[in-house]
């Protein structure tokens, strides 16, 4: 991604003013930073379950302004910022991703036709940057990106006075926007009750950053000596950022026998792979790497070297790219084939397993997506669009889904019904109702009958501390919710789907499913069942591989 | 406080009732906290004579309640320069959350109207 950062850098001096092509690397480079530290700013989502949001919005946001850009040889700043943001509006994603796109519009305009930028330009494009994004809210939240756009524009204003050398200025900057980050939770209470800083303002300031280290010459494809806790670690989306060359993954846990050297530490696995990412959990390492054939075992051997290793999986990328998901067994759903005039569901799953119970029921097809990666209209849309029947059902089996599924169904012109489960056990249940050559309103009315009749449960593990319901949560512990409502915390499992059950009143039901995740192995779902099994003598406990990320458990209560 | 006074039995207090107004407002205050949103206007024109008149924090806010589902519209002005469908999308995201967490009951539809934009700045 960054050969061409590595390119001539030696048009002009680039500490006194910057040109198009200059903005052009920036911007690359504060894409490619964020991108690094996309993870961080997910998790300062204020809400407990995995919602990979803000960071990823911001990402998307920026990706869409830099590929506007991308093949441009303007020298022209002026115009290029204008591109920039261009870009950036037709990308906007999310709530963080419009102020951002904003902030670039503002930028852009006080710039115009500029051919160069200098320091007191900078000062003034930040500050209609500043302007402009506060324009588009009635009642601004301080505490948020847009303070952080306020404390940077005025650090700027201070600062240009006294050096116009640009790289001087853009450290300041960045410092200005790390202390305004630090300071969020005092402005806004619900980052201060959630132990968080804003997320779209850390989001801003690793933009700013990246630009920053660009100028210095840092590395920007690497987190420098970060360790995140082990339930932080989201190993799925590592596969998006897939290098030529680097053919395997490889996930070692090991228990170091001394403290580790972080840089050290960092130095050696830099020159065997990319993707690192090291988490850390009672006493236990887990180092993620992506390798070149060549250098396969030497993450193994290295980690042998400073401690003993517990556990080894490699994964051969390459045969990956095309098909994703990791631990799972690789059998692709067999979907059911629709005949003109009968009745088509479109099912959104989380996970492969899920896919095929769906697809055994009768689903005619199938959109991957759940609760970090939710399915765009289109993609749902174009499930069905080429299904040779024009009586479409979708289940989008996820809140957060159920706006962009109604979507389809206005921009289509087939007649499309959504069923809104809200939770799998809810879309299975209504699946069940299914019956393909019957009258449509009568199924869709059946099938929204059924939503109410089963209870959905999901364990998962909580991204950070919180305190909800009146039920106190401490990062990295289990919590059950209920229907979309958090039950219970614990630190394990078992202990925490039993409560869940229980607190479902689950001894007066008949049926309970569970679909066990990505990260649990199916001999540990099989001890869970049995330990269930004990408790509810009377109820029929079924097991299935579910494959989701993030939930260990997704469980049917009917 | 003696350990006695501590030890009470959970009986049935009652009932609660949440006036479809009472959640128009939180959806109104929630709405305009979100980021491009800059107004609010109404369903309709003899509507929004009458709201004129009675100037209630509900203005540009519809709570549908069929004894089943809750449904909330929202007519709304934004501000000219943002992609339109990315505001809308959370706007719609924010009063749900808002509502939701507020009330606890899950709210079926919320669905934006986009009735103008403000243009505060052509580029």
């Amino acid at each position: 991604m960054l050969d061409s950062l590595a390119a001539s850098t030696a048009d002009f001096n680039p500490t006194k003013s910057v040109n198009g092509r200059m903005l052009k690397r920036l911007i690359e480079a504060g894409l490619t930073w964020l991108h690094s530290n996309q993870q961080i700013v997910n998790t300062l989502n204020v809400f407990p379950v995995p919602d990979g949001d803000t960071g990823t919005n911001m990402v998307l946001t920026m990706q869409a302004a830099f590929d506007e850009i991308k093949h441009s040889n303007e020298t022209n700043f002026g115009k290029m910022a204008h591109t920039v943001a261009h870009g950036a509006l037709m990308g906007a994603r999310g709530n963080s991703g419009v102020i951002l796109s904003q902030l670039w519009r503002g930028f852009a305009r006080a710039l115009d036709n500029l051919p160069v930028l200098e320091a007191q330009d900078f000062a003034r494009a930040l500050a209609e940057a500043r302007d402009t994004a506060y324009k588009g809210v009635v009642r601004p939240v301080e505490g948020t990106i847009l303070t952080v756009a306020k404390d940077i524009a005025a650090e700027a204003e201070h600062i240009f006075h006294t050096t116009d050398d640009f790289l001087q200025i853009l450290e300041s900057v960045v410092e200005a926007a790390d202390r305004s980050v630090q300071n969020t939770p005092a402005l806004l209470p619900v980052l201060k009750e959630a132990g968080v800083v804003d997320a779209g303002g850390k989001g801003l300031y690793f933009i700013l950053e990246g630009m920053l280290r660009y100028l210095k010459g840092q590395a920007l494809d690497i987190v420098v000596g970060t360790i995140q806790p082990l339930s932080e670690m989201v190993l799925q989306n590592t596969l998006e950022t897939i290098e030529p060359g680097q053919d395997f993954e490889v996930v070692v846990d090991f228990r170091p026998t001394a403290a580790i050297d972080l840089p050290a530490f960092y130095g050696m696995l830099e020159q065997m792979g990319t993707s690192i990412q090291v988490g850390e959990g009672e006493g236990i390492y887990r180092v993620h790497i992506h390798v070149p054939t060549l250098n396969l075992y030497a993450p193994i051997d290295y980690t042998r070297s400073i401690g003993t290793v517990t556990r080894v999986a490699i994964e051969n990328l390459i045969d990956q790219i095309d098909g994703r998901k990791s631990s799972c067994v690789e059998s692709a759903p067999v979907l059911t084939p629709v005949e003109p005039g009968q009745i088509a569901v479109v099912v959104v799953s989380p996970g492969t397993g899920i896919s095929r119970v769906f697809a055994s029921l009768g689903a005619s097809a199938i959109v991957d997506g759940g609760q970090t990666m939710n399915p765009s209209t289109q993609m749902i849309a174009k499930a069905f669009e080429d299904l040779p029947t024009d009586k479409i059902i979708i289940l989008p089996n996820n809140k957060n889904i159920n706006l962009a599924a109604n979507a389809a169904r206005e921009v289509s012109v087939k007649e499309v019904a959504v069923v809104p489960s809200n939770s799998v056990p809810q879309g299975l249940a209504a699946m069940m109702r299914l019956i393909p050559d019957g009258n449509f309103d009568n199924v869709v009315s059946e099938m929204k009958q059924a939503l109410e009749e089963v209870q959905s449960g999901e364990i998962t593990c909580a991204t950070r501390k919180v305190e909800m319901n009146g039920i106190q949560v401490e990062e990295g512990q289990i919590i059950a919710i209920l229907n979309g409502k958090l039950v219970y915390s614990c630190p394990g499992v078992e202990e925490a789907l039993l409560n869940l059950l229980s607190i479902a009143k689950a001894d007066q039901y008949e049926l309970i499913t569970l679909f066990y995740g990505a990260d649990i192995l199916p001999v540990e779902a099989t001890n869970i069942a049995d330990k269930v099994q004990s408790h509810f003598q009377s109820q029929v406990i079924e097991v299935q591989e579910g494959c989701q990320p993030h939930y260990q458990f997704i469980v049917s209560i009917e | 406080m003696s350990e006695k006074n501590l030890q009470y039995e959970l009986i049935p207090l009652g009932t609660i009732k949440v006036s479809p107004n009472a959640i128009a407002n939180i959806a109104y205050h929630a709405a305009l906290e979100s980021y491009g949103v800059v107004g609010f206007t109404s369903k309709n024109l003899v509507y929004g004579l009458t709201q004129a008149i009675v100037k209630d924090p509900t203005y540009g806010v519809d709570v549908h309640y069929d004894g089943k589902e809750i449904d909330i519209d929202l007519y709304l002005i934004i501000e000219y320069g943002t992609r339109i469908k990315s505001v809308a999308h959370s706007v719609s995201n924010t009063v749900r959350y808002h509502v939701e967490k507020a009330l606890g009951i899950s709210i079926n539809e919320v669905n934006v109207h986009v009735r103008g934009l403000r243009i505060s700045d052509i580029d």
